[in-house]
């Protein structure tokens, strides 16, 4: 421990040469219920958020100050704060970074309060078990989500072409493929955007097939063989002009405006249920959405239902059980529920589900249906990915996918790269 | 070049008479680090700190979340024996700055040759042409960058009128780093303003004195705008290539942090930006840093001392 | 406008008029042709502000089919806080920037170009160092640093660096024109017995009005676009500056209001734009017609 500290004021007293004498002020951070929460999102999540956040303070007294933030500057920026030991009270936590944040004390374990200030009764088991990381429950969800393929249905009518339904397979989305290709509307609008470097539709596809991106004791879940397999399943795709081609495909890195649906280039496109709402209000033809493909007829399995994100409470916050009060009326209380709506997913309260229900607009009620109606899609919920996944799926699959789409790299010759590659990062980080 | 003392003007006998020690500090240094003192408290406060700070980290397994770890020179190690993408983003900033920086100075000199005729509108082309400069880091630009170089952009829609089918400039990874050097040089607005300064400190009677000779504009330009041009130029090149080689917000904007298509994009700093926020790996990313600081200081101080072969002082 | 240019055209006598007229046309045509495909985005930027929110990314036509002024409004009462507040933050963050720099900045530069002292070589190679090293490393230190001074949610960590000249671009900057004012003006000052402050003071800046006034312009503009320190060090939306409201438009996992979005980043260019304006005329005054001409 000791040494811990030393470390620790090292770093501080580097930086601090000059100021020395300035540090024995210290302000008081910690004034009794006053809390801060941060998020990222957009301004109509802020609106929700501080809905609630007024709501709290008039029920409880303790003010909250929240702070939004757009999802690439959000993740520096918490960084920075942890590391500077201003971390702030409640924050939300996406399912990529959970485990980093709690291997290292930055968020702190939920289970002393559950009962407690943190009430969970009827909490889904699934969306319990997504916040938990070796065993304890790190992270509360706001929602549920599941994979989904969205579907522009106007772009199907014009090339008279069926739109796939929950029963669709990889088989058709080439059939489908060609005919809606040969149709050849918008300017060579493809019908599927390339999903071969999507971490989601690979870990889907791979779950059919009994296996997983990640086993439960964070090694790779699947071989080189199902990786050649899978390059060369979208190759025959790309080739045949059934998905967008690589370049166009590379456009999009990342903003809901530079994605293919939204461009116009493809008419089908893997995302999540939550987003549907979003993408409509960018798209002008009426959206739908149905699961990812099929392996073959009758195979489900491949969908689970994912915490869409959490809220954790910091490690280094004075007001832990405060602010587990706060979790808990952001969950439960019925006018909360009505503000927030399903803007963070599906909530995972069924009380709190029958209040919102009826109020959802028609996008929003289609979200929800679909991820009510999974049925033989659903599958048991994954292990809690290892911390490395989130730079296996970035540096790792995205590279290799693009190089492998571009030509720079045959399949035959992505598949064991991969599984080398990625064996490296995960001993690395382990 | 060093300056000369201010006392040179000084009489030398009164050097000779007195060599207190004494008051050589206090008529000579103290000055000095008076003038100094604002940038000496900075320097130490702000900038010395955090600079050991990271230099010691490079030495450390940081996570920013837990204290460091020492780990020796692994860093070091890793980054040049087993790291690929160190590799490909060093080949990206190279190249980077060894096409950006030249055609980003070579056009702001020919606009500022041409502003610099006094011809009528001057401060509203000078605007104009610093206006694309005032955008910066501007969330937009990555928009409007692709309304350009996409596939249906106006790039080629320009050369369909040619017949020419024209690739996805921005997300080609033959071009896609391209598109990056060309918005470089879009934002030609500060090295420009340094050219127009340097332009007017050049007396206007040798230009007068040439023309009486009857030498050629072309002669003037390379007899005497460029030689008292050199300090200027040389100045420009300098803090550009620094620039280039620290050059972040763009990559980061247009690929969205990826530093894709394949790794095309991948600048240096934004991979070590990368490793840093993306991967917590802080002490990583400081050895990276410690490694390019190293490299500029190199390059900088090989341009300090064969900048005496080809930069004029007038003095 | 000086008269120089002028000279030399009436020196150059030989030069028939229609040549003069020729080379006008065509310098012009250059500037003009360059202007426009320099402008292009910015003026599909200016476009896209005006037009349906539909039409932003389908429209094939700069023109808009409909004009409307309605992004503007959403535009600014789009967040939580109004940009009337960004901009008052902006305008306060980067005039005491602006202020900082010039001084501090030309202090050192000062320093190193005309004293004599010992360490000047080492300290000015450390100066030119601290260009170096990217901030995204130091960023974590000097965050623990000014957390430690209460400084965090204030807009100190933006500006007292700057009154401690920290950028050493602008030292660097100064330096190099300082080296070129004649130093016979500084030794004759000297005779008359002047100190080194009088000199700094009645000599130099007043010489150097075009590299203060470069400073000046690349400061404010600088520090407007600045988006890191203000999204590390500002949490509070009251204290946001304008580039930090701007990012906060486009989270890429939500909705975003993209028209508001390039309504508002035309107005964030408008002051800095005009901080420009004004301050270019300074720069016109050259040194060759207040200092080395005499």
């Amino acid at each position: 421990m000791t040494f811990r500290m030393d470390r620790r004021q090292f770093l501080m007293g580097t930086s601090a040469l000059m100021a020395a004498g300035a540090a024995g002020i210290s302000p008081s951070w910690a004034q009794a219920a006053n809390m801060r929460l941060i998020f990222w999102g957009g301004q109509s999540r802020a609106d929700r958020t501080y809905g609630v956040t007024d709501l709290f303070e008039a029920a409880t007294g303790n003010k909250i100050d929240g702070e939004f933030l757009a999802w690439n500057d959000y993740w520096p920026k918490l960084a920075t704060q942890t590391a500077g030991g201003n971390a702030p009270d409640i924050i939300q936590m996406d399912y990529r970074y959970i485990v980093e944040y709690a291997k290292r004390n930055a968020i702190a374990p939920l289970d002393e309060f559950v009962g407690g200030a943190l009430k969970l009764d009827g909490f889904d088991q699934d969306q319990l078990e997504g916040g938990k990381v070796d065993g304890k429950l790190y992270g509360i969800s706001l929602g549920a989500n599941s994979v989904a393929t969205l579907i522009n249905t106007a772009a199907f009518q014009e090339a008279g072409v069926e739109p796939p339904t929950n029963a669709w397979t990889y088989e058709e989305l080439m059939t489908k493929g060609e005919a809606f290709a040969k149709a050849n509307i918008r300017n060579g609008m493809k019908m599927m955007s390339d999903g071969s470097y999507t971490e989601p539709m690979l870990d889907n596809w791979l779950r059919q097939k009994g296996m997983a991106l990640y086993t439960a004791d964070g090694k790779l879940g699947f071989g080189a063989d199902e990786m050649v397999e899978w390059f060369n399943l979208w190759k025959t795709m790309r080739d045949a002009g059934v998905i967008v081609a690589p370049d166009n495909q590379a456009l999009d890195t990342g903003p809901l405006e530079t994605t293919m649906l939204v461009s116009g280039k493809s008419a089908l496109m893997p995302s999540n249920s939550n987003q549907l709402v979003g993408f409509q209000a960018l798209v002008p033809d009426k959206l739908d959405m149905v699961g990812y493909p099929r392996l073959a007829a009758g195979v489900g399995g491949g969908h689970y239902r994912k915490p869409s994100m959490f809220f954790s409470v910091a490690g280094s916050s004075a007001n832990k059980e405060k602010a587990a009060e706060f979790l808990t009326f952001f969950i439960s209380n019925s006018d909360a529920a009505k503000i927030l709506g399903v803007e963070r997913g599906i909530p995972c309260l069924p009380a709190t589900r029958d209040v919102v229900a009826p109020t959802l607009d028609e996008a929003n009620q289609i979200a929800l249906n679909f991820v009510a109606n999974l049925g033989d899609l659903l599958g048991p919920l994954p292990p809690p990915p290892p911390a490395a996944a989130g730079e296996i799926d970035i540096s790792l699959l995205r590279t290799i996918g693009q190089e492998v789409s571009f030509g720079a790299r045959t399949p035959e010759d992505a598949g064991p790269y991969f599984v080398s590659e990625a064996t490296a990062i995960l001993e690395r980080a382990s | 070049m060093t300056a000369r003392s201010l006392d040179t003007g000084a009489p030398t006998g009164e050097r000779a008479a007195a060599p207190s020690p004494w008051k050589r500090i206090w008529q000579q240094d103290a000055p000095g680090y008076l003038f100094l003192l604002p940038w000496f408290i900075g320097f130490f406060g702000l900038t010395l700190g955090p600079m050991i700070s990271s230099l010691y980290l490079s030495f450390n397994h940081f996570d920013l979340l837990t204290p460091p770890r020492w780990a020796g020179v692994d860093n070091y190690v890793r980054m040049f024996t087993n790291d690929p993408k160190f590799a490909a983003s060093m080949r990206v900033t190279m190249f980077f700055v060894v096409f950006s920086v030249p055609l980003k100075l070579a056009f702001a000199l020919g606009v500022a040759l041409l502003l610099n005729r006094g011809m009528k509108g001057l401060t509203l082309y000078r605007s104009l042409f610093y206006l694309p400069s005032l955008l910066g880091a501007s969330v937009a630009i990555a928009i409007l960058w692709r309304q350009i170089f996409a596939a249906d952009g106006l790039v080629n829609k320009f050369l369909s009128i040619f017949g020419i089918i024209g690739p996805s400039w921005i997300s080609n990874p033959n071009y896609s780093l391209w598109t990056l050097i060309v918005l470089s040089i879009w934002q030609f607005g500060s090295p420009m303003i340094i050219f127009l300064a340097g332009l007017r400190q050049i007396p206007q009677d040798m230009y007068e004195a040439a023309s009486l000779d009857g030498a050629s504009k072309w002669r003037q330009f390379w007899k005497i705008t460029l030689p008292l041009l050199t300090p200027v130029v040389f100045f420009n090149a300098i803090i550009q290539t620094i620039e280039a080689f620290k050059s972040f917000t763009p990559a980061f904007i247009i690929s969205g942090g990826t530093g894709n298509p394949i790794n095309s994009t991948l600048f240096y700093t934004l991979y070590l930006y990368q490793e840093a926020f993306g991967f917590f790996r802080m002490g990583y990313a400081s050895a990276l840093a410690w490694v390019l600081l190293a490299l500029v200081a190199l390059f900088t101080a090989f341009s300090f001392l064969t900048s005496k072969y080809w930069v004029h002082y007038d003095d | 406008m000086t008269d120089a240019p002028m000279k030399l055209t009436v020196v150059g006598a030989e030069t028939p008029v229609w040549r003069k007229r020729l080379t006008s046309v065509v310098s012009h045509g250059l500037l003009i042709g360059a202007s426009i495909l320099m402008l292009y985005p910015l003026l599909w930027m200016l476009a896209a502000s005006f037009r349906p929110e539909n039409e932003i990314f389908t429209s094939a036509s700069i023109i808009p089919t409909s004009w409307s002024l309605d992004a503007y409004f959403r535009g600014w009462h789009g967040l939580r806080t109004s940009f009337s507040v960004f901009f008052t933050n902006s305008f306060i963050v980067s005039i005491f920037s602006v202020i900082g720099n010039v001084f501090a900045c030309s202090l050192a530069a000062f320093a190193f170009a005309r004293l004599e002292f010992r360490g000047r070589r080492m300290w000015f190679a450390l100066m030119l160092m601290t260009l170096m090293l990217p901030y995204q490393v130091t960023l974590i230190p000097q965050y623990v640093l000014f957390r430690q001074l209460g400084w965090v949610d204030t807009f100190l960590p933006l500006i007292v660096p700057k009154f401690l000249a920290a950028d050493a671009f602008f030292i660097f900057l100064m330096v190099r024109f300082f080296r070129g004012i004649p130093r016979e003006l500084d030794e004759a000052a000297m005779m008359d017995g002047a100190g080194p402050w009088r000199i700094y003071w009645k000599i130099m800046l007043p010489l150097s009005t075009p590299v203060l006034a470069t400073a000046a312009i690349f400061t404010f503009i600088w520090t407007w676009d600045d988006f890191f320190g203000p999204l590390i060090y500002l949490n509070k939306m009251s204290d946001y500056t304008v580039m930090l409201g701007l990012r906060t438009f486009t989270d890429s996992t939500g909705m975003s209001d993209y028209g508001g979005l390039f309504a508002m980043s035309v107005l964030s260019i408008v002051p800095i734009f005009l901080f420009f304006l004004i301050f270019q005329r300074l720069l016109i005054e050259g040194i060759a017609t207040t200092g080395m001409k005499r």
